[in-house]
């Protein structure tokens, strides 16, 4: 069920927000993630110091991404890795086609890859005839639900324990119970044979190594190690981004990911994989294929606006973080990326202004996700650009641009504003009652169906100003000592170009 | 399909890929509106931060925080003084435990504990010293799973397993339970003392497979209740061994 | 030396008590503030929902009236955030990029003002209420000042101060957004009132009318008596609270 393009940000919205179970499943995973981070991050001490040098690396790599991009291509060749390159969605389908109908492949396992979701592979898959599996016991969840994840990290947030019990005895053929080992278990032993049987292990990429060609993922169940270790076929998703110069610089990566997606010090498991087996070797797969997508992603080049954006390493930390995601968790985002990465990536990828739906609007700007970005990108200035593009491609809403240009209208004049407030308290005679307005209806429906409203008070500030200004000078206190030199100082300190 | 269609269709995608190579690369400079880097570029920022660099733990910090930090996330620690006590530490396990198939790395040192010796009721096998064995079977049934690590880490609590043809990275991944060994002299305060060894290193000088572990398996996939041993073994020990 | 009000068209309309309360206050360290009557709103309404053109038209407007003053001072940190924005609203217009980048350093918001410019943390006051704050995010996690408005409040005599629970989430106001989004923000200013609810405070004190103005009309709807207060006023009738009782 996936909910993409068929309904209003509103509408979905509103859907989540009458879902009781979803919503205080998602404070609460959000809320224990906010907090495991905050807590990891304060407990290593510098965290600013890191986030700037993680920041640093991304942005220097993403300047010089076609070196080190060439770089990793050439080194994963040279380890024995089959490499190719994808523009859109569909060539990267159609390459992993390719390679499972080469393989006869019956069976796909797979780990959790974002890019996986965007390509929407598995129903590619099957429509070859290919069983694709999802590992991650999350991911396995809403494979079986026939959804898709609400959050990167947590992909099952959304689903209580008596829905999965559900949806596994299903599966099983039997009653499972609600019990979390049980139901755990069960996956383990079924997944298993799965593992065993798979002629493919499919995964995604968390960084990608140019100067060995090694590519990095980060995990805790080790469903990523058994896709990487069993099957004989390994293919790899990648987006273009995910490159890092050394192995120096994963531990950068490594120091901000886990601490911001899950408050970790480190995954559980981190495996760095340079190539298919040696011939020596005992197990690991025989051929590796990486697949390196764009897909949308190159639109950022060189875009002072949104360049940044392809530093995103995925850990999640801006939905956790954001009070939006937080009332209507991801699926209300409608895209494969959710929360405010999602609500900036969704329309960044798509060239085309007609594309985008509202999803920009679905956020009141509070910088929680810029704060808890490891990498500091400004995700609610993106928002505003994404917003602006909107309306200067001429695709805003009308009303909202009619009433905006009677905002500068007004605006731009002092004497109009002041017309305007003065015709304000004429206006709101007839909707209010003892100075406050409780009327549901018109442009304050929405808002006081939450709220009452203030009505205009008698006199505005202005109004009262030359009253006041004579009230004060007459009983003006001197300066205390100091006082005066401190502002002469800050004064000078600010054509030095200090300031605020 | 024959090996030789196979390498025929390989070769076919291999010039298409570098071929559409050229064109991405190509398309991401001129997006970046410069000519294409084909130079290496000076990194300004390389790794972590200065003040990190010389972050250092005394040996005994070392132990302490490793032990912290392991057992923090569900694993279990023994700081024993030798090869000696580590097999005793092994054996008592096994026996407690009654584990009947045991795995190990072919390494020397893990031989010399005499494992066979000391219980002689349990299958030991030795990762990949005769060739018609299934190993992924052998691992996939085995009840213990015995390293020797390679690194490890106290700050982040992590052990580093490279794989080689005598070492499998099957044998921490697919027994129920995992015990590795760590000689003190391995154990690092940061993960970079250990990157920077990879990069020293190289291309050419790394296994295929490098898998840092910092404690059992799990997920809390299913409403945030934290589950142990979802895909790989539930249950690790680290054996800190001072002389090895 | 020229000290301006930056006055915000909400509390000049809506909220005149706030601004007079901060005017009388700075008067009492010998400020005599000037109100340049050209100035109407930053234009961040229209900055946030895309309609640059429309903010610039407004922002002209704070960036004509401030021109020859040497501080600016104002009761919001949002509005006094906006002017940051200026140099990229208008970095194709050098005569007001100029103004722009001016600005923005000397302007400031009421609480960073008093501390940082004038070295005052304690005004004096005395305010024998159960006090929680909640940190507005333009002027805490953009701005900065976080330090500042605690630092006040903690030396106001028999002042109780309690944290607020998630203290730091946004209040859904967002400007048009809780008009766009209305469910969206109703649900998070319903969550908002219930932690300050569960605080038991009498007062809660915030450094922007507009999260303000959000916040008690949600306690207002819902029937509770929690009174809401600016800093600015708040600090202000602790003093006047302190003399009366003197006198």
């Amino acid at each position: 069920m996936s909910t993409e393009g068929k309904m209003s940000v509103k509408n979905r919205a509103r859907l989540a927000l009458n879902n009781d179970f979803l919503r205080s499943a998602v404070r609460f995973t959000t809320e224990r993630l906010r907090s495991g981070k905050i807590q990891a991050s304060a407990d290593h001490g510098s965290w600013d110091e890191w986030r700037e040098r993680g920041r640093q690396i991304r942005l220097h790599t993403i300047a010089n991404l076609d070196y080190y991009l060439t770089q990793f291509a050439d080194n994963a060749r040279a380890n024995g890795v089959h490499v190719h390159f994808a523009d859109t969605a569909e060539e990267a389908v159609q390459l992993s086609l390719n390679i499972a109908k080469q393989k006869s492949a019956q069976s796909v396992v797979k780990s959790k890859s974002m890019v996986s979701e965007e390509l929407h592979l598995n129903k590619a898959l099957e429509s070859i005839g290919v069983e694709a599996v999802e590992t991650d016991l999350g991911e396995y969840i809403i494979q079986l639900a026939d959804e898709t994840p609400s959050h990167i990290i947590i992909p099952a947030i959304h689903k209580n324990r008596y829905q999965i019990a559900d949806l596994l005895s299903k599966e099983a053929g039997e009653t499972l119970p609600p019990d979390t080992s049980i139901l755990a278990g069960f996956v383990r032993n079924k997944l298993r044979e799965k593992f065993l049987d798979a002629e493919i292990g499919m995964t995604g990429c968390n960084f990608a190594i140019a100067e060995t060609g090694s590519m990095v993922l980060f995990e805790n169940e080790g469903n990523a190690r058994m896709v990487t270790t069993v099957p004989k076929t390994q293919i790899t998703l990648m987006g273009m981004e995910r490159i890092i110069p050394s192995w120096t610089d994963l531990e950068v990566m490594a120091t901000l990911l886990p601490r911001s997606a899950t408050g970790q010090k480190l995954t559980v498991y981190m495996s760095g994989i340079t190539g298919p087996r040696r011939d020596e070797d005992g197990d690991g797969p025989d051929e590796m294929h990486i697949i390196i997508l764009d897909n949308g992603r190159s639109l950022q080049l060189g875009d002072p606006e949104f360049q940044e954006l392809l530093n995103c390493i995925r850990c999640g930390a801006c939905l956790n973080a954001c009070p939006v995601y937080r009332q209507i968790g991801g699926h209300a985002y409608g895209g494969t990326y959710s929360g405010p990465i999602g609500a900036v990536l969704t329309p960044a990828l798509k060239k085309n202004v007609a594309e985008w739906d509202d999803i920009a609007n679905a956020s009141s700007l509070c910088g929680a996700c810029y704060e808890a970005c490891p990498v500091k990108i400004p995700l609610h200035d993106m928002l505003v650009s994404l917003r602006r593009r909107k309306v200067e491609a001429g695709r805003g809403n009308k009303l909202e641009g009619l009433g905006m240009k009677g905002f500068a209208a007004i605006m731009n004049n002092s004497k109009r504003y002041r017309a305007v407030i003065r015709l304000g308290k004429i206006g709101q005679k007839l909707v209010a009652r003892s100075g406050e307005i409780r009327l549901k209806a018109g442009p304050l429906k929405g808002w006081n169906t939450y709220r009452v409203t203030p009505t205009l008070p008698k006199h505005s500030f202005r109004d009262k100003w030359p009253t006041l200004e004579q009230e004060i000078r007459g009983g003006l206190q001197n300066m205390p000592s100091g006082m005066e030199q401190r502002l002469q100082n800050i004064m000078k300190d600010r054509n030095k170009g200090g300031g605020s | 399909m024959s090996s030789d269609s196979h390498e025929a269709w390989l070769a076919e995608l291999e010039a298409a890929s570098r071929q559409k190579q050229e064109t991405f690369m190509n398309g991401i400079a001129s997006k970046l509106r410069r000519p294409r880097v084909t130079n290496r570029p000076d990194q300004p920022f390389r790794g972590a931060p200065d003040f990190w660099e010389s972050f250092q733990w005394s040996s005994e910090e070392r132990i302490s925080m490793f032990t912290q930090n392991f057992q923090a996330a569900g694993g279990h620690v023994i700081h024993v003084a030798d090869a000696v006590q580590a097999a005793d530490f092994i054996t008592n396990k096994a026996e407690e435990m009654k584990a009947a198939r045991l795995l190990m790395q072919n390494q020397p040192s893990l031989l010399a504990l005499d494992l066979q010796q000391r219980l002689s009721q349990a299958e030991i096998s030795v990762w990949n010293d005769q060739p018609e064995t299934d190993w992924r079977a052998k691992a996939a049934e085995a009840d213990f799973g015995i390293v020797e690590a390679d690194y490890a880490a106290a700050y982040t609590g992590s052990m580093t397993v490279m794989s080689s043809a005598n070492k499998g990275r099957s044998v921490s991944l697919l027994p129920t339970v995992l015990i590795a060994i760590i000689p003190v002299d391995r154990l690092k305060t940061r993960l970079g003392e250990i990157m920077s060894d990879f990069d020293a290193a190289g291309r050419e000088g790394l296994p295929a497979g490098i898998h840092f572990i910092s404690g059992p398996s799990r997920s809390a996939d299913i409403e945030n209740d934290l589950t142990i041993g979802v895909h790989g073994p539930g249950i690790v020990y680290a054996v800190l061994v001072d002389s090895w | 030396m020229k000290i301006s009000l930056f006055v915000t068209c909400l509390s000049d309309t809506l909220f005149p008590r706030v601004t007079e309360s901060m005017v009388r206050l700075l008067a009492r360290y010998g400020l005599q503030l000037e109100f340049p009557e050209l100035q109407t709103c930053c234009g961040q309404p229209a900055y946030n929902s895309g309609y640059w053109d429309e903010a610039r038209a407004s922002a002209k407007t704070i960036l004509d009236a401030f021109d020859d003053s040497d501080f600016v001072v104002s009761p919001s940190g949002s509005c006094t955030y906006m002017v940051h924005h200026y140099s990229s609203l208008f970095k194709d217009d050098p005569v007001y990029l100029q103004k722009a980048e001016l600005l923005q350093k000397k302007t400031y918001e009421f609480s960073q003002f008093l501390v940082q410019v004038l070295g005052v943390t304690d005004v004096g006051a005395t305010f024998k209420h159960k006090v929680t704050y909640h940190p507005s995010c333009h002027g805490s996690r953009l701005l900065g000042v976080k330090e500042e408005p605690m630092e006040l409040l903690r030396s106001v005599k028999g002042l109780e101060l309690v944290p607020l629970p998630f203290a730091d989430d946004c209040c859904g106001f967002g400007g048009t957004f809780a008009v766009k989004m209305a469910d969206i923000s109703g649900a998070m200013v319903t969550e908002k009132v219930d932690h300050i609810v569960e605080t038991e405070a009498s007062v809660l004190a915030g450094l922007d009318m507009a999260c303000l103005m959000n916040i008690a009309g949600n306690l207002r709807y819902r029937g509770e008596k929690v009174r809401v207060m600016h800093l600015a006023e708040l600090l202000y009738e602790g003093l006047e609270e302190k003399e009366v009782k003197q006198a």
